[in-house]
């Protein structure tokens, strides 16, 4: 007779062996690396929380001090690689085999580890991707995560930053999975109940709250007249004629520069109320002036920003928040926002080839995907019809029968033909490629298939690719609109004008934009001071984006 | 909410154009004499045709007025040697006209790539300034712009007859950065940006007395505060020097152990110092009116 239940015996063997060195759930910070050993056995498949945002970072330091040769051998499956923990752990030989999402700050340290060999790469994930493995074929023996406070029975309070935990421990505690949390405090009655405490094991009282990074907040004192001029071809030239309200904006300054145009140049072109009302977005300090302005209905959002939480808690009309009064993100909810309600993502990147594949990986450089392909990429299972969707549908495709036409979704890459440094935005080959030959993978690292980008803004213009009817045509839409980069100056002059003429590209004049017009002042904010007077005191910004 | 006219914000021919009067200024070595510099397209660096200064002559309330502004978005308002040149021209000029300078700092100091020939430069100009000075010249130093007025401009700005700044200015010799380099980040983090603004921003010198003028973040507030500080004396002689000798042995005997702009603060005797940072100007002047130390003659 088979036993079918393998996996709550090894779960009680684990809770046994770290109740050792806890009282009651809870683990003193003292005996965590000696209950951590209890817990992990050789090879297990462990998710050490922490994505773009929030880190369980005291979980990660106390792994990463392990004995390897009591622990060894883990499989991470993790969100994010971003403290120099996560990847202490491989250096030191405790863990060896790593699926993720994204590593930001730790892309040129992971780089060189996977050519060293350091590290077993499984795949380089979207979160979506990721969190469905989850509960696939990658689903965690182990889940260190972090919260902001638990109370005697292991009742979380996750707070503004929820993000990624309830997915985690979803997959991991019902999967008779074992659940440690850190926690800034024990309380005797937590705020809210994020995660109902049946399904978390253990708790560790840190003393000190888990680190956030405050990824989203960019100063609008460092927004240029360029990039203030992508944004109003952004909004005058595609917000405004495909009617654009349900929408995701990247972390750019580009976007940034749409944000604060949406009071000034918004306002004067009389679209209030006709775009931008909805988005899956988090909270952006330079949506402050819009959201104040009325502009807003609705926002979710993948996690909290640094500073924000006073302001979104007295803001409930405009953002999800629990009864305790404070954000409740979702980092997985807001992802599928993302990819099936919203009709345009808009972001920047590093590198566009000739077929608008666009990439953020340079030679030696992984910085993973994060969550910008599922919000970049067109969901073939979307039904719902919309406005913006309908029009993109028959842009592409204007000889299908209305009735059987597929919608498409606006994915937009925004940003100037030359970028930091003075670094050219548009590349005959991507350096994904490169990547990928070097370190044998067998797919190059693209955060957004050309097939999926439906237009590309720079200050040259915009570039309808949906209006293009073959590869030549992609190319020289592409060429067009990319200044005097080398790919720019290598256009075939005469199809280019050929493809303004049939509005596949689209000059600043062809919109009535006079790019002397893009001046700073337009800004709704010209520096994180008016950002926080904005908010009437409510955003506090942190000490780093202060000039006061 | 940032001025329309921010002081901050603007360029260093937009500041000009909105300090002086409108239409007096003249400038001189402008950009289409091609005066830029011998030593970057050694190292494969943009050039730019005035070096990043402009120098001239306008009116402000009809009165005649020299003036140098620096670019702080060139090369971060670097000192070279045309760049340096061209405030050294302006100074000797000032001295033989009897007219009063107004130096529009926005520098982190001297071009790295001109070390030498920059710091000469630095040199020059602090010994033309202090020539202007004794023949009985004014030379006022202005600082609200993105760059600050840090190394060699810190030191030709401490020879200034008297500093307008605005809570964005920042003045120090040293620069955060260097500090932090040199002392580590225990001693001073460059990333804790309130930290950089409390120890070198343009409030903890107007309170300390290292800027005797406060001006809000608006070019018309800049020229109002240099209105008001040029119908003041700026004489130098020896007996100033020696009152600014003590005020600064003063300075160093009563505050050389703080650790914090806010242990000076409060023991200065502001109320609730670490409220400081925060307060708009008008709620910040008020509050501090009779308790920030002066230049007392000095300078």
């Amino acid at each position: 007779m088979r036993n079918w239940s393998t996996q709550k015996e090894a779960l009680a063997l684990r809770r046994y062996a770290g109740q050792r060195y806890a009282c009651g759930k809870s683990v003193a910070l003292d005996d965590l690396p000696r209950f951590l050993e209890a817990v992990l056995r050789p090879g297990d498949r462990v998710c050490l929380e922490g994505d773009n945002q929030k880190q369980a970072h005291i979980l990660a330091k106390a792994l990463a001090n392990l004995d390897p040769g009591k622990v060894h051998d883990l499989h991470m499956v993790q969100s994010g690689v971003v403290l120099s923990e996560h990847l202490d752990v491989f250096e030191k030989g405790v863990a060896k085999r790593l699926d993720f999402s994204y590593s930001g700050p730790q892309s040129t340290r992971i780089a060189r580890m996977l050519f060293g060999g350091k590290i077993e790469l499984g795949a380089v994930h979207t979160y979506l991707e990721l969190f469905a493995r989850y509960f696939i074929d990658l689903t965690p023996q182990v889940a260190l995560i972090a919260a902001v406070s638990a109370d005697r029975d292991g009742n979380l309070y996750t707070g503004p930053n929820t993000e990624d935990t309830p997915t985690v421990v979803e997959a991991t505690s019902f999967k008779s999975g074992l659940v440690v949390a850190q926690v800034a405090e024990i309380v005797d009655k937590v705020p809210r109940v994020d995660i109902p405490g049946d399904l978390v094991h253990f708790v560790v009282d840190a003393k000190k709250p888990f680190y956030v990074e405050p990824l989203f907040t960019r100063d609008p004192a460092a927004i240029t007249e360029t990039q203030i001029l992508t944004a109003m071809l952004a909004i005058k030239g595609l917000y405004a004629p495909y009617g654009v309200r349900r929408l995701n904006h990247g972390i750019g300054f580009n976007t940034a520069a749409i944000e604060l145009l949406l009071p000034t140049y918004g306002e004067k072109l009389g679209l209030k109320g006709k775009i931008c009302t909805h988005f899956a977005l988090n909270p952006h300090p330079t949506l402050i002036p819009a959201i104040e302005a009325g502009w807003v209905e609705q926002i979710h959002s993948f996690g909290s920003e640094v500073g924000m939480d006073n302001y979104l808690s007295a803001r409930s009309d405009i953002f999800f928040t629990g009864p305790d009064g404070s954000l409740r993100s979702n980092r997985a909810y807001c992802q599928v926002a993302g990819l099936y309600a919203c009709d345009m993502f808009i972001g920047s990147t590093l590198q566009i080839d000739l077929q608008g594949h666009s990439s953020t990986v340079t030679t030696n450089r992984i910085a993973g995907f994060g969550g910008a392909p599922n919000m970049g990429s067109d969901s073939r299972g979307r039904r719902h019809p919309s406005e913006p969707w309908l029009k993109a549908g028959a842009d592409a495709d204007p000889d299908a029968a209305a009735g059987l036409r597929r919608g498409r979704k606006l994915v937009v890459q925004i940003g100037e033909t030359f970028g930091e440094k003075n670094v050219p935005l548009f590349v005959e080959r991507l350096d994904a490629l490169e990547l990928a030959d070097k370190l044998d993978l067998d797919l190059a690292p693209v955060m957004i298939y050309g097939d999926d980008v439906s237009h590309i803004i720079t200050e040259d213009g915009i570039a309808n690719l949906l209006l293009c009817r073959d590869n030549d045509e992609r190319e020289q839409a592409i060429r067009g609109v990319a200044g005097y980069t080398d790919v720019g100056r290598a256009r075939d002059r005469k199809m280019v004008e050929r493809l303004r003429a049939r509005g596949v590209i689209r000059r600043p004049e062809d919109l009535g934009i006079d790019p002397l017009d893009a001046d700073r002042r337009m800004l709704a904010a010209r520096s994180i001071k008016d950002l926080m007077l904005a908010s009437g005191g409510l955003y506090q910004p942190p000490s780093r984006f202060r000039n006061w | 909410m940032t001025s329309a006219n921010s002081w901050y914000e603007a360029g260093a021919r937009q500041r000009v154009a909105a300090l002086l009067d409108p239409g007096s200024f003249v400038e001189f070595i402008g950009p289409e004499q091609r005066e830029s510099s011998p030593h970057l397209a050694i190292f494969d660096l943009p050039e730019q045709f005035d070096d990043g200064i402009i120098v001239g002559r306008g009116t402000l309330e009809g009165r005649r007025i020299l003036v140098a502004a620096q670019e702080g978005r060139f090369m971060g308002g670097a000192f070279g040697e045309v760049h340096g040149a061209k405030l050294t021209g302006l100074l000797r000029a000032a001295r033989s006209l009897r007219e009063p300078v107004l130096i529009l700092f926005d520098t982190g100091g001297v071009r790295l790539q001109e070390a030498n020939a920059g710091e000469i430069a630095i040199a020059e100009i602090m010994r033309a300034l202090v020539e202007a000075r004794m023949a009985g010249v004014q030379v006022v130093g202005l600082i609200g712009g993105r760059a600050g007025c840090y190394g060699g401009g810190s030191l030709i700005a401490g020879c200034c007859s008297a500093l307008i700044v605005s809570e964005q200015g920042r003045i120090s010799v040293s620069g955060p950065e260097v500090i932090e380099t040199n002392r580590g980040v225990e001693e001073f983090d460059s990333r804790d940006r309130a930290l950089v603004w409390r120890t070198m921003g343009g409030k903890h010198r107007y309170l300390i007395g290292g800027a005797d003028a406060f001006a809000d973040d608006d070019v018309l507030a800049f020229r109002e505060a240099a209105l008001i500080v040029l119908a003041e004396n700026g004489r130098l002689d020896a007996d100033v020097l020696e009152a600014e000798q003590q005020r600064l042995e003063h300075r160093l005997h009563r505050f050389g152990k703080a650790h914090d702009a806010i242990d000076i603060w409060t023991d200065i005797g502001v109320s609730e110092p670490t409220e400081i940072p925060g307060l708009a100007n008008d709620e910040f002047l008020r509050r501090i009116a009779d308790k920030r130390e002066t230049a007392n003659g000095a300078r």
